[in-house]
């Protein structure tokens, strides 16, 4: 008998936990934290202990399939690739590249989303490559990208331990991010002030020292509001100001009309508890922000993330240690999906398509003419599916029809594409609607990296063999980018692979499977004796000074009406994951929160006749859904919360996808809803 | 200035206590309000997560009343009961929950004025302690 | 060396420990014959928790793991109710270090045969549990209500706790840890505190696994001084049978159920 205890990276969160995943004779029976760890601690989640009970489910795919009539047929490998290439082929010719979209992954590994975008760009020949990003956090990559010059966390996740004061909004960390916020407990045995800004009561805010809620989407006001404060009573960072960044008068002039009257009637937070929370940030000596989707989600999030941009750069709180701005990136490998240039407008390292030298540098790289126009996001190309634009899309690891807003017509695009192929390890909701399946390897039964949200590059290693057929991503996109002619897709191992991206991707530059293999190193890491780079903008921006941005206060696209009086926000909750598609297959992850449900606050359910779990249908301009009434305070009054993991009852079936002109975010944070008894 | 009226469970074994809560029952004596009996086949079955999720939940009292030693009708399991719930008490203690509102007592079948007199003074203890903070506590 | 001890002089089959690798230092098994990588006592890991995983998979084979005092008396609890078979699981005395022995506020640190390690002196008690003890009742409530208010569910104490064996945990089932979501209440810590009572052997992996820092170890030391006071048990004996499980006589109950 032969027991192995393989060390990887957790499939869930963006916090990148190492475990140990305990394998007796080819099968896993349990997870052992990994006490060494540096992220970890030798901690984990629930999720976490139980990042092994989906692996070897029998719903996994396991064969490829081609549908032909009605119904999904297994074929063989080469069947399906040669179809899946023909299919391709013939739609470049009819409409051209950019009629077909790749969607790469954020559950997949560095590797394979490196490959990914190659596929699309050298050898299909079309940027309109995206992911998930779009839905999360486009505005960070977007605004930070204006603002500092790089969209990331620009701290390590042990320096929240020694933080005096932690900003969390918009981030319902002991619930998404459990292991970050309990390093956020941490800080707080050590005597650091929390600070909450949230419309929900979240584990977190209640042990908060300053717990704030503000109306979904007034965010811009706060947090000009609290600059203004800042700089009415002296507590700017003269210095950092000075030397670090331009445009400071701008910001002035834009934060003068935020006086805390008026931002109290925008957002509902009283002025005083607001001017104290100013204060309490200002003043101290290491303050860390970290934000999430409450802040990102919104039609005008690129701006909302500049302010809060400002915010940091304002009272100098960046680039020292446990000191800086910190969005929590939410999946294993989004960090690193985006890295790997998974997106229209970038190239991997988050160099532009557009650039004619970078453009030149990749072509020479890649051996092939590339395309100059940034391609589609995600939520562009739905939408362009839907008229007709767009006629294909290969789908790795990702289930649309759950995940992104407006799902009405999320199944209409799909339906009038012509190709729509699926890469997945389980069925889903997006892959009853595929021409073609392929059964793919999940994290388990493969090696590569995943790049968790502080830029810490972490390897996965193959425990087990996955089950039938099944493929790891990265061998299916370099055989299907082989059929389509393509050289350049020959590697025996995802260690190549990233060999071959760290050659162009400066910020990767010294990262390999070797050196990972037993150092932990966070990018930048540009050369192969360089150590890593724990915390961003030391000495300067990425991109010199940073800018501040003048934004002002928009609100959301869809404000409460009489006939849909709430604001409807969406989120997620600890014991599930995204679609489900993995945490609905784990007993006891399951087992804890089994429906859908809405949060409705006591005073609106008592004025509605709604008691505690009775069914009840809520609704928007956009569909209509049946579940049960969660009553409590923990949501204000005149909002309600859906999260949006459950099939039977799909959140984003009302959600509006009303898109940030900048960064294409959806607003999923807000709309306009209507709750009635069932 | 209304008196604080607390809430009491009290889980009765079939075989004893509840005939012994019965028999006060028939033979009307006075029995305070506020006591919510759950018969149960045996005081062993009262499984001590039950009185603990009472008390978490905010019942101010908790009674578990059983046959006398040497007459349960399952042989050993008021022992079980009589070895179980000193703990819990303890543990109460160790949390800073009064360990006087958990009580464990033996009651006949023929002794309804036992149930009666075990009943009033508990509840008048449990009056005395006040309410239980745990309802106050919100996590 | 301890393969040679594990091996040829204890006769085992395979061998568990904690080595390093990969930059880190985690669980490893090993067979005879095969190499190991070089073993670090000052990461302990929770080995009789590992072993529980693998156990039903390992057959007639005999295993060796380091065993620290703590590890034996938890091995003697699971042993007591048939659920490992003494004879096939061979230890390895591993002796803590002052600061181990420091870190548990450990009592009984020197593991009855000692291979590795120099054998060192109790702890002083459990400040933090005197400090409760002293404290008026409210005072201490409000301290285990803020401590449990930061508790996540996460399970740790439960999955890495040598002595928790349960298939069906209690603490999963709606009807006794009734609260949805996060923080679970005081339920599913008094619940636990309670069905640990009689096995609990002290060895702080519930508190060092805790995400939250809950001083859960100091909870059960508390538990473990009112077993004394009530019934004179201290666990991990296999001879003394757990005082839930006896009369109030001391006699052995009639029994096919071993969860209290």
């Amino acid at each position: 008998m032969n027991v192995e205890h393989v060390l990887t990276t957790c499939p869930y969160c963006g916090t990148g936990c190492n475990f140990y995943l305990q394998v007796v004779d080819g099968r896993l029976v349990g997870v052992v934290p990994c006490k060494t760890d540096e992220i970890s601690l030798g901690k984990l989640c629930i999720k976490g202990y139980n990042a092994h009970a989906f692996v070897q489910h029998p719903d996994r795919l396991i064969h490829p399939m081609v549908r032909q009539g009605g119904d999904m047929r297994r074929v063989s490998w080469e069947e399906a690739l040669d179809k899946l290439a023909s299919e391709i082929k013939r739609i470049r010719d009819k409409y051209g590249p950019d009629s077909i979209a790749v969607l790469a992954s954020a559950k997949c590994t560095n590797e394979e989303n490196y490959l990914f975008q190659k596929l699309a760009r050298a050898v299909i020949g079309t940027n309109n490559v995206d992911h998930c990003a779009r839905l999360c956090h486009a505005s960070t990559v977007a605004g930070l990208l204006y603002s500092f010059g790089s969209g990331a966390m620009t701290n390590t996740i042990p320096e929240f331990d020694n933080a005096d004061c932690i900003l969390v909004t918009g981030s319902n960390t002991l619930e998404a991010h459990p292991i970050i916020g309990s390093r956020m407990l941490r800080a707080l045995e050590k005597g650091a002030k929390i600070i909450t800004v949230d419309p929900r009561d979240t584990p977190l805010s209640r042990l908060a020292a300053i717990k704030l809620n503000q109306k979904s989407g007034s965010d811009i006001a706060w947090i000009n509001g609290m600059i203004k404060v800042i700089i009415d009573e002296g507590l700017v960072d003269g210095e950092f100001v000075e030397t670090r960044t331009t445009d400071f008068a701008k910001l002035k002039e834009a934060v003068s009309g935020y006086h805390l009257d008026k931002v109290e009637s925008i957002t509902g937070i009283p002025k005083d508890r607001l001017a104290e929370a100013a204060r309490v940030f200002a003043k101290s000596k290491r303050a860390m922000v970290a934000y999430a989707m409450g802040i990102t989600q919104h039609s005008n999030g690129t701006d909302i993330v500049k302010a809060l941009a400002n915010l940091s750069m304002v009272t100098g709180h960046l680039g020292k240690e446990s000191n800086g701005l910190n969005p929590l990136r939410g999946q294993c490998n989004v960090q690193g999906s985006c890295d790997a240039g998974g997106l229209p407008n970038l190239y991997p390292g988050y160099q532009r398509v557009d650039d004619e030298q970078t453009r030149a540098k990749f072509e020479q790289a890649w051996g092939q003419r590339l395309p100059p126009k940034p391609g589609l996001t995600l939520t562009c190309a739905v939408k362009d599916a839907l008229v007709g634009k767009l006629k294909a899309m290969i789908i790795f690891g990702e289930n649309i029809m759950l995940s992104d807003p407006d799902i009405t017509h999320v199944e209409q695009a799909l339906k009038e594409l012509e190709l729509v192929a699926v890469v997945d390890i389980f069925p889903t909701e997006t892959s009853s609607f595929a021409h073609i399946i392929l059964p793919a390897a999940c994290y388990a039964e493969k090696d590569g990296t995943f790049t968790n949200t502080d830029r810490s590059v972490r390897l996965l290693r193959k425990a087990l063999a996955p089950p039938g057929e099944a493929w790891p991503d990265w061998k299916i996109a370099c055989e299907l980018a082989k059929r389509l002619g393509a050289n350049g897709f020959d590697f025996a191992s995802p260690a190549q692979v990233m060999d071959e991206m760290a050659k162009v991707t400066p910020i990767y530059g010294g990262i390999d499977h070797s050196r990972l293999d037993s150092e932990h190193l966070r990018w930048p890491c540009p050369t192969k004796d360089h150590k890593g780079t724990s915390i961003l903008h030391t000495q300067k921006f990425t991109k010199g000074l940073g800018t501040f941005a003048p934004v002002h206060h928009k609100p959301p696209a869809e404000e409460p009406s009489e006939e849909y009086p709430f604001i409807l926000t969406t989120g997620r909750n600890l014991f599930q994951y995204h679609t489900g598609t993995m945490t609905r297959r784990s007993p006891k992850l399951e087992r804890e929160a089994p429906e859908p449900y809405v949060e409705i606050n006591t005073g609106d359910a008592k004025r509605l006749g709604i008691v505690d779990g009775e069914r009840v249908m809520v609704s928007s301009r956009r569909g209509a859904i049946s579940l049960k009434a969660a009553v409590t305070d923990r949501i204000i009054p005149g909002s309600i919360f859906i999260p949006f993991h459950y099939a039977e009852a799909p959140a984003n079936r009302l959600t509006n996808a009303a898109l940030d002109p900048v960064s294409n975010i959806p607003e999923l944070k807000v709309c306009a809803a209507k709750v009635q008894k069932a | 200035m209304t008196e604080f009226e607390p809430t009491i469970l009290a889980f009765c074994c079939n075989w004893c206590s509840y005939a012994g809560a019965d028999l006060a029952g028939v033979s009307r004596l006075q029995m305070p309000p506020n006591v919510h009996i759950v018969r149960v086949m045996c005081s062993a079955s009262v499984k001590p997560e039950y009185a603990i999720k009472a008390i978490s939940q905010g019942i101010d009292g908790v009674l578990v009343l059983g046959c006398h030693i040497g007459d349960c009708h399952y042989m050993t399991g008021n022992h079980r009961t009589a070895k179980r719930f000193p703990v819990v008490q303890k543990l109460l203690e160790d949390v800073g929950i009064d360990k006087t509102r958990l009580r464990l007592d033996w009651v006949s079948a023929a002794e309804g004025e036992k149930f009666q007199k075990v009943v009033t003074e508990f509840v008048e203890d449990v009056k005395r302690l006040g309410p239980n903070p745990l309802k106050e506590v919100r996590f | 060396m301890l393969p040679e001890l594990a091996f040829d002089k204890l006769g085992a089959d395979l061998l568990l420990a904690m080595c390093e690798g990969h930059g880190n230092v985690g669980p490893i098994v090993i067979s005879k014959g095969e190499k190991m990588a070089k073993v670090r006592t000052d990461v302990p890991y929770q080995l009789v928790t590992i072993l529980t995983n693998i156990y039903p998979f390992i057959g007639q084979k005999k295993l060796a793991l380091l065993c620290r005092r703590c590890d034996e008396k938890a091995l003697a609890e699971l042993e007591k109710r048939g659920l490992v078979d003494e004879k096939r699981v061979l230890r390895i005395g591993l002796a803590c270090s002052a600061d181990q022995i420091k870190a548990c506020r450990c009592s009984d640190p020197v593991p009855s045969v000692v291979h590795i390690g120099a054998p060192g002196k109790p702890a002083g008690e459990d400040e933090l549990m005197n400090k409760l003890l002293a404290m008026p009742s409210e005072e201490r409530l409000k301290f285990w209500t803020a401590q449990f208010r930061k508790c996540n569910k996460c399970f740790a104490c439960t999955l890495n706790c040598p002595v928790c064996f349960c298939d069906d945990c209690v603490l999963e089932e709606r009807t006794f840890v009734a609260e949805k979501g996060i923080p679970p209440g005081m339920s599913f810590h008094l619940i636990r505190t309670f069905h640990l009572s009689d096995k609990c052997v002290e060895c702080g992996e519930c508190e060092r696994s805790c995400p939250a820092g809950i001083p859960l170890l100091t909870l059960r030391k508390m538990a473990a001084k009112d077993m004394k006071a009530l019934y004179g048990f201290v666990s991990g004996d296999k001879k003394k049978v757990s005082p839930l499980l006896t009369t109030l006589e001391g006699e052995p109950m009639e029994d096919e159920c071993h969860e209290c």
